[in-house]
Protein backbone atom coordinates (compact mmCIF):
# COMPACT_ATOMS: atom_id res chain seq x y z
CA UNK A 1 0.00 0.00 0.00
CA UNK A 2 1.61 3.35 -1.02
CA UNK A 3 2.34 5.84 1.92
CA UNK A 4 5.09 8.57 3.29
CA UNK A 5 7.66 6.16 3.96
CA UNK A 6 7.30 3.65 0.59
CA UNK A 7 7.25 6.55 -1.23
CA UNK A 8 10.30 8.40 0.72
CA UNK A 9 12.01 4.57 0.67
CA UNK A 10 11.61 5.19 -3.31
CA UNK A 11 12.51 8.75 -3.67
CA UNK A 12 15.72 7.46 -2.10
CA UNK A 13 16.54 4.60 -3.75
CA UNK A 14 15.86 7.12 -7.09
CA UNK A 15 18.09 9.50 -5.67
CA UNK A 16 21.20 6.48 -5.68
CA UNK A 17 20.36 5.63 -9.50
CA UNK A 18 20.28 9.74 -10.00
CA UNK A 19 23.45 9.74 -8.59
CA UNK A 20 25.18 6.89 -11.32
CA UNK A 21 23.82 9.04 -14.51
CA UNK A 22 26.88 11.56 -15.31
CA UNK A 23 25.65 13.79 -17.07
CA UNK A 24 23.35 14.82 -14.25
CA UNK A 25 25.14 17.95 -11.82
CA UNK A 26 25.54 16.02 -8.28
CA UNK A 27 25.28 19.48 -6.93
CA UNK A 28 21.77 19.44 -8.30
CA UNK A 29 20.78 16.48 -6.68
CA UNK A 30 20.71 18.55 -3.27
CA UNK A 31 17.80 19.08 -1.84
CA UNK A 32 15.55 17.03 -4.54
CA UNK A 33 12.03 16.61 -3.57
CA UNK A 34 8.99 14.92 -5.30
CA UNK A 35 8.37 18.26 -7.00
CA UNK A 36 11.88 18.80 -8.70
CA UNK A 37 11.72 18.57 -12.43
CA UNK A 38 14.46 16.81 -14.15
CA UNK A 39 14.28 19.15 -17.25
CA UNK A 40 14.19 22.29 -15.73
CA UNK A 41 15.63 21.78 -11.93
CA UNK A 42 18.26 19.44 -12.54
CA UNK A 43 19.05 20.25 -16.29
CA UNK A 44 18.91 16.51 -17.62
CA UNK A 45 19.28 16.16 -20.64
CA UNK A 46 15.53 14.96 -21.98
CA UNK A 47 17.23 11.82 -23.66
CA UNK A 48 19.07 11.07 -20.33
CA UNK A 49 15.15 9.84 -18.82
CA UNK A 50 14.65 6.72 -21.09
CA UNK A 51 18.29 5.65 -19.04
CA UNK A 52 16.79 6.72 -16.07
CA UNK A 53 13.96 4.29 -16.58
CA UNK A 54 16.58 1.55 -17.45
CA UNK A 55 18.21 2.05 -14.44
CA UNK A 56 15.26 2.34 -12.17
CA UNK A 57 14.05 -0.97 -13.81
CA UNK A 58 16.76 -2.98 -12.63
CA UNK A 59 16.87 -0.87 -9.18
CA UNK A 60 13.06 -1.78 -8.59
CA UNK A 61 13.03 -5.33 -10.14
CA UNK A 62 10.39 -3.97 -12.19
CA UNK A 63 9.64 -3.65 -15.75
CA UNK A 64 7.71 -0.73 -17.51
CA UNK A 65 5.53 -1.17 -19.90
CA UNK A 66 6.36 1.07 -23.22
CA UNK A 67 3.10 3.14 -23.16
CA UNK A 68 4.29 3.66 -18.85
CA UNK A 69 6.97 5.32 -20.15
CA UNK A 70 5.59 7.26 -22.99
CA UNK A 71 3.26 8.99 -20.15
CA UNK A 72 5.53 9.46 -17.90
CA UNK A 73 6.45 13.13 -16.43
CA UNK A 74 9.65 15.02 -15.81
CA UNK A 75 8.96 15.55 -12.20
CA UNK A 76 10.41 13.18 -9.35
CA UNK A 77 6.94 12.18 -8.18
CA UNK A 78 5.99 11.11 -11.78
CA UNK A 79 8.61 8.17 -11.52
CA UNK A 80 7.59 7.74 -7.82
CA UNK A 81 4.36 7.33 -8.89
CA UNK A 82 5.29 5.27 -11.80
CA UNK A 83 7.04 2.70 -10.13
CA UNK A 84 4.78 2.23 -7.31
CA UNK A 85 1.88 1.54 -9.92
CA UNK A 86 4.24 -0.44 -11.51
CA UNK A 87 4.72 -2.26 -8.52
CA UNK A 88 0.96 -2.65 -7.76
CA UNK A 89 0.62 -4.30 -10.88
CA UNK A 90 3.07 -6.66 -10.93
CA UNK A 91 1.44 -7.70 -6.96
CA UNK A 92 -2.25 -8.42 -8.85
CA UNK A 93 -0.84 -10.32 -11.69
CA UNK B 1 38.84 27.05 -56.28
CA UNK B 2 42.32 27.99 -53.87
CA UNK B 3 42.41 31.51 -52.29
CA UNK B 4 45.30 33.38 -53.60
CA UNK B 5 48.20 34.18 -50.75
CA UNK B 6 46.37 31.27 -48.17
CA UNK B 7 49.47 28.95 -46.91
CA UNK B 8 48.39 26.34 -44.07
CA UNK B 9 50.60 25.77 -40.99
CA UNK B 10 50.06 23.14 -38.51
CA UNK B 11 50.25 25.14 -34.64
CA UNK B 12 49.43 22.05 -32.39
CA UNK B 13 49.34 17.98 -31.80
CA UNK B 14 48.35 15.63 -29.21
CA UNK B 15 46.72 12.49 -28.94
CA UNK B 16 47.24 8.74 -27.57
CA UNK B 17 49.61 6.37 -28.55
CA UNK B 18 50.76 2.70 -27.34
CA UNK B 19 52.11 2.20 -24.02
CA UNK B 20 53.17 6.12 -23.64
CA UNK B 21 51.86 8.30 -20.95
CA UNK B 22 51.58 11.30 -23.49
CA UNK B 23 52.95 12.82 -26.41
CA UNK B 24 56.46 13.51 -25.28
CA UNK B 25 56.95 9.81 -24.33
CA UNK B 26 56.02 8.76 -28.13
CA UNK B 27 58.36 11.09 -28.77
CA UNK B 28 60.79 9.82 -27.02
CA UNK B 29 60.10 6.27 -27.63
CA UNK B 30 59.96 6.74 -31.12
CA UNK B 31 63.45 8.17 -31.08
CA UNK B 32 64.69 5.82 -28.80
CA UNK B 33 63.89 3.30 -31.41
CA UNK B 34 61.75 1.15 -28.81
CA UNK B 35 58.78 -0.71 -30.02
CA UNK B 36 55.14 -0.14 -28.71
CA UNK B 37 53.46 -3.38 -29.56
CA UNK B 38 52.70 -5.97 -27.03
CA UNK B 39 51.06 -9.63 -26.67
CA UNK B 40 47.45 -8.10 -26.10
CA UNK B 41 45.89 -10.43 -23.04
CA UNK B 42 42.34 -9.81 -24.50
CA UNK B 43 43.26 -11.14 -27.67
CA UNK B 44 44.90 -14.33 -25.56
CA UNK B 45 41.53 -14.94 -23.48
CA UNK B 46 40.74 -16.17 -27.19
CA UNK B 47 43.13 -18.99 -28.33
CA UNK B 48 41.45 -21.15 -29.84
CA UNK B 49 39.16 -17.80 -31.59
CA UNK B 50 41.79 -15.60 -32.94
CA UNK B 51 44.70 -16.30 -34.73
CA UNK B 52 47.35 -13.16 -33.93
CA UNK B 53 47.50 -11.91 -30.43
CA UNK B 54 49.76 -8.88 -30.82
CA UNK B 55 48.31 -5.44 -31.26
CA UNK B 56 49.14 -1.41 -30.37
CA UNK B 57 46.72 -1.47 -27.42
CA UNK B 58 46.00 1.26 -24.78
CA UNK B 59 44.06 0.05 -22.02
CA UNK B 60 41.70 2.77 -19.97
CA UNK B 61 44.18 2.84 -17.15
CA UNK B 62 47.00 4.14 -19.26
CA UNK B 63 45.02 7.06 -20.39
CA UNK B 64 44.37 7.75 -16.58
CA UNK B 65 40.43 6.46 -17.33
CA UNK B 66 37.75 4.51 -15.67
CA UNK B 67 35.28 2.66 -17.45
CA UNK B 68 32.09 2.01 -15.26
CA UNK B 69 30.08 -1.26 -15.87
CA UNK B 70 26.98 -1.18 -14.66
CA UNK B 71 26.38 -4.90 -14.87
CA UNK B 72 30.28 -6.12 -13.11
CA UNK B 73 29.72 -9.04 -15.72
CA UNK B 74 29.57 -7.50 -19.12
CA UNK B 75 32.20 -5.24 -21.05
CA UNK B 76 30.19 -2.72 -21.42
CA UNK B 77 31.12 1.01 -20.96
CA UNK B 78 28.21 2.79 -19.78
CA UNK B 79 30.54 5.70 -19.95
CA UNK B 80 34.38 6.89 -18.64
CA UNK B 81 35.73 8.55 -15.69
CA UNK B 82 38.42 10.75 -16.50
CA UNK B 83 41.30 10.53 -13.25
CA UNK B 84 42.96 13.66 -14.87
CA UNK B 85 39.80 15.82 -14.93
CA UNK B 86 40.51 16.81 -18.47
CA UNK B 87 36.87 15.95 -19.68
CA UNK B 88 33.55 17.13 -17.93
CA UNK B 89 31.13 14.34 -17.17
CA UNK B 90 28.55 15.24 -19.51
CA UNK B 91 30.93 15.15 -22.40
CA UNK B 92 32.23 11.40 -21.53
CA UNK B 93 28.95 10.51 -21.22
CA UNK B 94 28.35 10.81 -24.80
CA UNK B 95 31.74 9.38 -25.91
CA UNK B 96 33.11 6.01 -26.42
CA UNK B 97 36.91 5.12 -25.84
CA UNK B 98 38.08 6.77 -28.98
CA UNK B 99 35.62 9.95 -28.59
CA UNK B 100 37.62 10.42 -25.18
CA UNK B 101 41.05 10.02 -26.89
CA UNK B 102 39.92 12.59 -29.49
CA UNK B 103 38.70 15.42 -26.72
CA UNK B 104 42.25 15.14 -25.14
CA UNK B 105 44.43 14.89 -28.31
CA UNK B 106 42.06 18.35 -29.01
CA UNK B 107 42.87 19.84 -25.74
CA UNK B 108 46.24 19.28 -25.99
CA UNK B 109 46.56 20.18 -29.84
CA UNK B 110 44.81 23.79 -28.81
CA UNK B 111 47.00 23.99 -25.66
CA UNK B 112 50.06 24.04 -27.79
CA UNK B 113 47.95 25.96 -30.83
CA UNK B 114 47.76 28.87 -27.84
CA UNK B 115 44.57 29.67 -29.33
CA UNK B 116 42.15 31.69 -26.82
CA UNK B 117 38.75 30.63 -26.24
CA UNK B 118 37.26 33.58 -28.67
CA UNK B 119 39.27 31.42 -31.43
CA UNK B 120 38.70 28.00 -30.63
CA UNK B 121 34.67 28.62 -30.37
CA UNK B 122 34.73 31.13 -33.27
CA UNK B 123 32.85 30.74 -36.98
CA UNK B 124 35.81 30.10 -38.00
CA UNK B 125 37.36 26.85 -36.30
CA UNK B 126 35.98 23.84 -37.54
CA UNK B 127 36.47 20.07 -36.67
CA UNK B 128 37.11 17.73 -38.50
CA UNK B 129 37.66 14.12 -37.06
CA UNK B 130 36.93 10.50 -38.41
CA UNK B 131 37.80 7.37 -37.44
CA UNK B 132 38.08 3.90 -40.00
CA UNK B 133 35.20 1.50 -38.02
CA UNK B 134 32.05 1.97 -36.05
CA UNK B 135 31.81 2.33 -32.37
CA UNK B 136 31.86 -1.22 -32.23
CA UNK B 137 32.51 -1.89 -28.70
CA UNK B 138 29.02 0.34 -27.89
CA UNK B 139 27.54 -1.42 -31.18
CA UNK B 140 28.15 -4.60 -29.76
CA UNK B 141 26.82 -5.16 -26.42
CA UNK B 142 23.29 -2.73 -27.07
CA UNK B 143 22.70 -5.64 -30.20
CA UNK B 144 23.64 -8.03 -27.65
CA UNK B 145 21.28 -7.50 -25.31
CA UNK B 146 18.17 -6.86 -27.97
CA UNK B 147 19.09 -9.99 -29.90
CA UNK B 148 20.17 -12.81 -28.19
CA UNK B 149 19.61 -11.11 -24.59
CA UNK B 150 15.66 -9.71 -25.65
CA UNK B 151 15.65 -7.25 -23.89
CA UNK B 152 13.78 -3.80 -24.37
CA UNK B 153 15.75 -1.19 -26.82
CA UNK B 154 16.40 1.20 -23.75
CA UNK B 155 18.22 -1.51 -21.94
CA UNK B 156 21.02 0.19 -24.71
CA UNK B 157 20.74 3.23 -22.99
CA UNK B 158 20.03 6.35 -24.55
CA UNK B 159 23.79 7.04 -25.77
CA UNK B 160 24.23 3.95 -27.90
CA UNK B 161 23.61 6.24 -31.20
CA UNK B 162 25.91 8.93 -30.04
CA UNK B 163 28.64 6.71 -28.83
CA UNK B 164 28.60 4.65 -32.21
CA UNK B 165 27.86 7.23 -35.16
CA UNK B 166 29.79 7.66 -37.84
CA UNK B 167 30.92 11.16 -36.62
CA UNK B 168 30.88 10.23 -33.37
CA UNK B 169 34.60 11.72 -32.62
CA UNK B 170 33.78 15.04 -34.36
CA UNK B 171 30.40 15.35 -32.37
CA UNK B 172 31.79 14.98 -28.87
CA UNK B 173 35.09 17.12 -30.12
CA UNK B 174 32.77 19.79 -31.57
CA UNK B 175 30.88 20.02 -28.18
CA UNK B 176 33.43 20.19 -26.08
CA UNK B 177 35.64 22.65 -27.74
CA UNK B 178 31.98 24.30 -28.74
CA UNK B 179 33.56 26.00 -32.24
CA UNK B 180 31.15 27.30 -34.58
CA UNK B 181 32.45 26.29 -38.01
CA UNK B 182 31.71 23.41 -39.61
CA UNK B 183 31.49 19.54 -37.79
CA UNK B 184 32.71 17.03 -40.38
CA UNK B 185 33.84 13.48 -40.92
CA UNK B 186 36.28 12.21 -44.07
CA UNK B 187 35.91 8.51 -43.71
CA UNK B 188 38.34 6.43 -45.79
CA UNK B 189 39.52 3.17 -44.63
CA UNK B 190 43.33 3.72 -43.33
CA UNK B 191 43.40 6.70 -45.32
CA UNK B 192 41.11 7.98 -43.16
CA UNK B 193 43.88 9.68 -40.53
CA UNK B 194 45.50 11.67 -43.44
CA UNK B 195 41.90 12.58 -45.09
CA UNK B 196 40.52 14.37 -42.40
CA UNK B 197 43.84 16.72 -42.03
CA UNK B 198 43.74 16.76 -45.83
CA UNK B 199 40.36 18.56 -45.80
CA UNK B 200 40.65 20.54 -43.23
CA UNK B 201 43.75 22.39 -45.01
CA UNK B 202 41.59 22.75 -48.34
CA UNK B 203 38.48 24.30 -45.64
CA UNK B 204 41.47 26.75 -45.15
CA UNK B 205 43.67 26.91 -48.00
CA UNK B 206 40.15 27.67 -50.26
CA UNK B 207 39.46 30.51 -47.79
CA UNK B 208 36.10 28.31 -45.49
CA UNK B 209 37.84 28.54 -42.22
CA UNK B 210 41.07 29.60 -40.38
CA UNK B 211 41.84 26.93 -38.03
CA UNK B 212 40.83 23.16 -37.82
CA UNK B 213 40.95 20.29 -35.41
CA UNK B 214 41.80 17.59 -37.60
CA UNK B 215 42.74 14.26 -37.39
CA UNK B 216 41.47 10.15 -37.19
CA UNK B 217 40.96 7.71 -34.47
CA UNK B 218 40.74 4.32 -33.14
CA UNK B 219 39.87 3.37 -30.28
CA UNK B 220 41.00 0.01 -28.93
CA UNK B 221 38.49 -2.67 -29.98
CA UNK B 222 38.72 -6.58 -30.12
CA UNK B 223 35.56 -6.13 -32.23
CA UNK B 224 37.66 -4.20 -34.70
CA UNK B 225 40.59 -6.92 -34.23
CA UNK B 226 38.46 -9.52 -35.16
CA UNK B 227 37.46 -8.77 -38.19
CA UNK B 228 40.50 -8.06 -39.50
CA UNK B 229 42.18 -11.15 -37.92
CA UNK B 230 39.68 -13.00 -39.98
CA UNK B 231 40.72 -11.73 -43.10
CA UNK B 232 44.00 -13.15 -42.13
CA UNK B 233 46.00 -10.21 -42.71
CA UNK B 234 47.53 -10.06 -39.45
CA UNK B 235 51.07 -10.42 -38.35
CA UNK B 236 51.66 -13.95 -36.89
CA UNK B 237 54.77 -16.15 -35.61
CA UNK B 238 57.06 -13.33 -34.62
CA UNK B 239 58.06 -11.57 -30.59
CA UNK B 240 55.88 -8.32 -30.30
CA UNK B 241 58.58 -5.90 -31.33
CA UNK B 242 59.76 -7.81 -34.16
CA UNK B 243 56.28 -8.30 -35.51
CA UNK B 244 55.64 -5.07 -37.98
CA UNK B 245 58.32 -5.66 -40.50
CA UNK B 246 57.82 -3.34 -43.16
CA UNK B 247 59.58 -4.47 -46.23
CA UNK B 248 61.35 -7.76 -44.65
CA UNK B 249 61.52 -10.13 -46.79
CA UNK B 250 59.95 -12.18 -44.20
CA UNK B 251 56.26 -9.90 -43.58
CA UNK B 252 53.16 -12.02 -43.30
CA UNK B 253 50.74 -9.33 -42.13
CA UNK B 254 50.39 -6.15 -40.09
CA UNK B 255 49.85 -5.29 -36.67
CA UNK B 256 46.33 -4.13 -35.75
CA UNK B 257 47.06 -1.09 -33.42
CA UNK B 258 44.70 1.61 -31.84
CA UNK B 259 45.73 5.33 -30.92
CA UNK B 260 44.43 8.89 -31.86
CA UNK B 261 46.58 11.93 -33.45
CA UNK B 262 44.66 15.11 -33.94
CA UNK B 263 46.29 18.30 -35.02
CA UNK B 264 45.88 21.70 -34.73
CA UNK B 265 45.72 23.62 -38.29
CA UNK B 266 45.75 27.74 -39.08
CA UNK B 267 46.39 29.78 -41.58
CA UNK B 268 49.53 30.89 -41.98
CA UNK B 269 49.79 34.51 -41.86
CA UNK B 270 47.10 34.31 -38.54
CA UNK B 271 49.41 32.47 -36.67
CA UNK B 272 52.48 33.77 -37.68
CA UNK B 273 51.37 37.25 -36.88
CA UNK B 274 50.08 36.28 -33.11
CA UNK B 275 53.47 34.68 -33.09
CA UNK B 276 52.52 31.03 -33.05
CA UNK B 277 55.03 27.97 -33.25
CA UNK B 278 55.13 26.90 -36.53
CA UNK B 279 55.51 22.93 -36.66
CA UNK B 280 54.98 22.48 -40.02
CA UNK B 281 54.21 24.26 -43.23
CA UNK B 282 51.33 21.99 -45.58
CA UNK B 283 52.93 22.34 -48.57
CA UNK B 284 50.61 20.39 -50.87
CA UNK B 285 47.52 17.59 -50.93
CA UNK B 286 46.59 15.49 -53.14
CA UNK B 287 44.16 12.23 -52.79
CA UNK B 288 42.96 9.92 -55.74
CA UNK B 289 41.28 6.53 -56.09
CA UNK B 290 43.10 3.42 -58.10
CA UNK B 291 39.46 3.32 -60.50
CA UNK B 292 40.81 -0.41 -60.85
CA UNK B 293 37.36 -1.90 -59.42
CA UNK B 294 39.40 -3.94 -56.78
CA UNK B 295 38.48 -3.47 -52.85
CA UNK B 296 41.75 -4.65 -51.24
CA UNK B 297 44.95 -4.36 -53.85
CA UNK B 298 47.10 -1.88 -53.76
CA UNK B 299 47.28 0.10 -57.50
CA UNK B 300 50.71 0.97 -59.31
CA UNK B 301 49.07 3.17 -61.27
CA UNK B 302 46.97 4.42 -58.93
CA UNK B 303 49.97 5.62 -56.34
CA UNK B 304 51.47 7.15 -59.47
CA UNK B 305 49.06 9.16 -60.17
CA UNK B 306 48.41 10.38 -57.10
CA UNK B 307 52.51 11.52 -56.94
CA UNK B 308 52.00 13.15 -60.08
CA UNK B 309 49.02 15.12 -58.48
CA UNK B 310 51.33 15.90 -55.87
CA UNK B 311 54.02 17.23 -57.45
CA UNK B 312 52.15 19.03 -60.38
CA UNK B 313 52.63 22.27 -58.10
CA UNK B 314 56.15 21.72 -59.34
CA UNK B 315 57.39 22.20 -54.58
CA UNK B 316 57.55 18.96 -53.66
CA UNK B 317 61.18 17.49 -53.67
CA UNK B 318 61.25 15.34 -50.16
CA UNK B 319 64.13 14.53 -47.82
CA UNK B 320 61.99 11.88 -46.34
CA UNK B 321 59.04 9.93 -47.60
CA UNK B 322 56.62 8.32 -44.98
CA UNK B 323 55.16 5.67 -46.34
CA UNK B 324 51.90 3.42 -45.29
CA UNK B 325 54.68 0.78 -44.96
CA UNK B 326 51.67 -2.11 -43.61
CA UNK B 327 54.20 -4.84 -43.23
CA UNK B 328 51.94 -6.65 -45.80
CA UNK B 329 53.71 -9.07 -48.40
CA UNK B 330 52.25 -7.33 -51.72
CA UNK B 331 51.54 -3.57 -50.45
CA UNK B 332 54.97 -2.31 -49.36
CA UNK B 333 56.98 -3.25 -52.70
CA UNK B 334 54.19 -1.84 -55.08
CA UNK B 335 54.40 1.39 -52.67
CA UNK B 336 58.23 1.27 -52.73
CA UNK B 337 58.39 0.99 -56.70
CA UNK B 338 56.20 3.41 -56.79
CA UNK B 339 57.96 5.71 -54.92
CA UNK B 340 61.26 5.02 -56.30
CA UNK B 341 60.04 5.30 -60.11
CA UNK B 342 58.26 8.83 -58.92
CA UNK B 343 61.13 10.37 -57.65
CA UNK B 344 64.01 8.53 -58.37
CA UNK B 345 66.35 6.27 -56.55
CA UNK B 346 68.73 8.88 -54.77
CA UNK B 347 68.57 11.81 -52.11
CA UNK B 348 66.02 10.72 -49.99
CA UNK B 349 64.63 8.41 -47.44
CA UNK B 350 62.26 6.10 -46.47
CA UNK B 351 60.33 5.80 -43.01
CA UNK B 352 57.71 3.15 -42.03
CA UNK B 353 56.46 3.86 -38.35
CA UNK B 354 54.44 1.37 -38.25
CA UNK B 355 57.35 -1.13 -37.63
CA UNK B 356 57.60 0.11 -34.18
CA UNK B 357 53.52 0.35 -33.32
CA UNK B 358 51.61 -0.83 -35.52
CA UNK B 359 48.84 -0.36 -37.98
CA UNK B 360 46.62 2.38 -36.20
CA UNK B 361 43.57 1.90 -39.21
CA UNK B 362 41.70 5.29 -38.59
CA UNK B 363 44.38 6.62 -36.61
CA UNK B 364 47.56 5.57 -38.92
CA UNK B 365 47.73 8.69 -41.06
CA UNK B 366 46.94 11.21 -38.12
CA UNK B 367 49.48 9.59 -36.01
CA UNK B 368 52.17 9.03 -38.45
CA UNK B 369 51.60 12.47 -39.68
CA UNK B 370 52.64 13.26 -35.72
CA UNK B 371 55.76 11.02 -36.35
CA UNK B 372 56.69 13.37 -39.63
CA UNK B 373 56.02 16.40 -37.14
CA UNK B 374 58.54 15.40 -34.51
CA UNK B 375 61.11 14.07 -37.58
CA UNK B 376 61.03 17.80 -38.65
CA UNK B 377 61.12 18.76 -35.19
CA UNK B 378 64.25 16.23 -34.40
CA UNK B 379 66.15 16.42 -37.79
CA UNK B 380 66.25 12.64 -37.52
CA UNK B 381 64.45 10.02 -39.83
CA UNK B 382 62.84 7.05 -37.75
CA UNK B 383 64.71 3.60 -38.19
CA UNK B 384 62.38 1.10 -40.58
CA UNK B 385 62.53 -1.64 -37.50
CA UNK B 386 62.96 -5.05 -38.43
CA UNK B 387 63.49 -4.49 -42.36
CA UNK B 388 66.29 -7.35 -41.73
CA UNK B 389 66.23 -8.78 -45.22
CA UNK B 390 64.84 -7.13 -48.17
CA UNK B 391 64.38 -9.62 -51.32
CA UNK B 392 66.96 -10.08 -53.15
CA UNK B 393 64.30 -11.25 -56.34
CA UNK B 394 61.60 -9.56 -58.24
CA UNK B 395 58.22 -9.69 -56.90
CA UNK B 396 55.68 -12.23 -58.63
CA UNK B 397 53.66 -8.86 -59.79
CA UNK B 398 57.05 -7.84 -61.02
CA UNK B 399 57.25 -10.90 -63.17
CA UNK B 400 53.38 -11.02 -64.64
CA UNK B 401 52.65 -9.97 -68.46
CA UNK B 402 51.44 -6.28 -68.47
CA UNK B 403 54.10 -5.05 -65.66
CA UNK B 404 55.17 -1.69 -66.58
CA UNK B 405 57.17 -0.62 -63.08
CA UNK B 406 60.70 -0.80 -62.02
CA UNK B 407 62.40 -4.43 -62.57
CA UNK B 408 64.35 -4.27 -59.78
CA UNK B 409 63.96 -6.31 -56.57
CA UNK B 410 63.53 -4.52 -53.10
CA UNK B 411 66.92 -5.28 -52.16
CA UNK B 412 68.09 -2.70 -54.67
CA UNK B 413 66.74 -0.05 -52.31
CA UNK B 414 68.37 -0.83 -49.52
CA UNK B 415 70.10 2.23 -48.65
CA UNK B 416 66.48 4.32 -49.36
CA UNK B 417 65.27 1.97 -45.67
CA UNK B 418 67.70 2.58 -43.00
CA UNK B 419 67.26 -0.05 -40.25
CA UNK B 420 69.03 2.72 -37.71
CA UNK B 421 67.86 6.44 -37.13
CA UNK B 422 69.67 8.45 -39.67
CA UNK B 423 70.18 12.49 -38.18
CA UNK B 424 70.08 14.78 -41.26
CA UNK B 425 68.89 17.62 -42.86
CA UNK B 426 64.99 17.27 -43.49
CA UNK B 427 62.91 20.13 -44.88
CA UNK B 428 60.43 18.50 -46.80
CA UNK B 429 58.42 15.11 -45.37
CA UNK B 430 56.23 13.62 -47.84
CA UNK B 431 53.31 10.97 -46.36
CA UNK B 432 51.48 8.77 -47.97
CA UNK B 433 48.82 6.70 -47.24
CA UNK B 434 45.73 4.22 -48.53
CA UNK B 435 43.00 2.77 -47.45
CA UNK B 436 40.28 -0.22 -48.37
CA UNK B 437 38.32 0.41 -51.39
CA UNK B 438 41.30 1.85 -53.13
CA UNK B 439 41.88 5.01 -51.86
CA UNK B 440 45.38 7.23 -52.02
CA UNK B 441 46.54 10.22 -50.32
CA UNK B 442 49.48 12.32 -50.05
CA UNK B 443 50.63 15.25 -48.48
CA UNK B 444 53.76 17.11 -47.94
CA UNK B 445 54.53 19.25 -45.43
CA UNK B 446 57.49 21.74 -44.54
CA UNK B 447 59.99 23.31 -42.06
CA UNK B 448 59.06 27.12 -41.69
CA UNK B 449 62.41 28.74 -42.60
Amino acid sequence: MENSNERKEILDGLLEVLRTVRTIDPARLEGVTEETDFLTDMNTPSTELINIAAKVEQKFDIEFEDEDIDRMGSKVKDVIDLIIMVKERGANK
Amino acid sequence: MIAAGRKVAVVGMGGAFPTCKDLNDFDRKLFAGESMIREWPKALQYPKQIRSTVAGYITEEEMNLEAIHPVPETEWPETYVDHLGRIPDMNLATADLGCVWAMIGALEAIKMAGWTTEETESEQTGVVIASGGGGNVVSRHAWHAFYELGKKTRMAGSHTVDRAMSYREAANVSCLIKNKGVCESIISACATGLGNIGYAYRLIKFGLQDRAICGGVEGTALETFIGFDAMQVLSKGFSPAESSRPFDVKRNGFVCSFGAGIVALEEYEMAKARGADILAVIDEYFNNSDGDGNMFYPSYDGQRRLWRGLMAGGNVKPDVVKVHGTATPVGDIIELVSVVESIGENGYSICAPKSQFGHMLGAAGSVEFITALLMLKNQKVLANKNSDNLNTELENFQQKPGWNGPMKPAAEYRHLISQDIVAKEINQIVCLNYGFGGTNSAMAISRDI
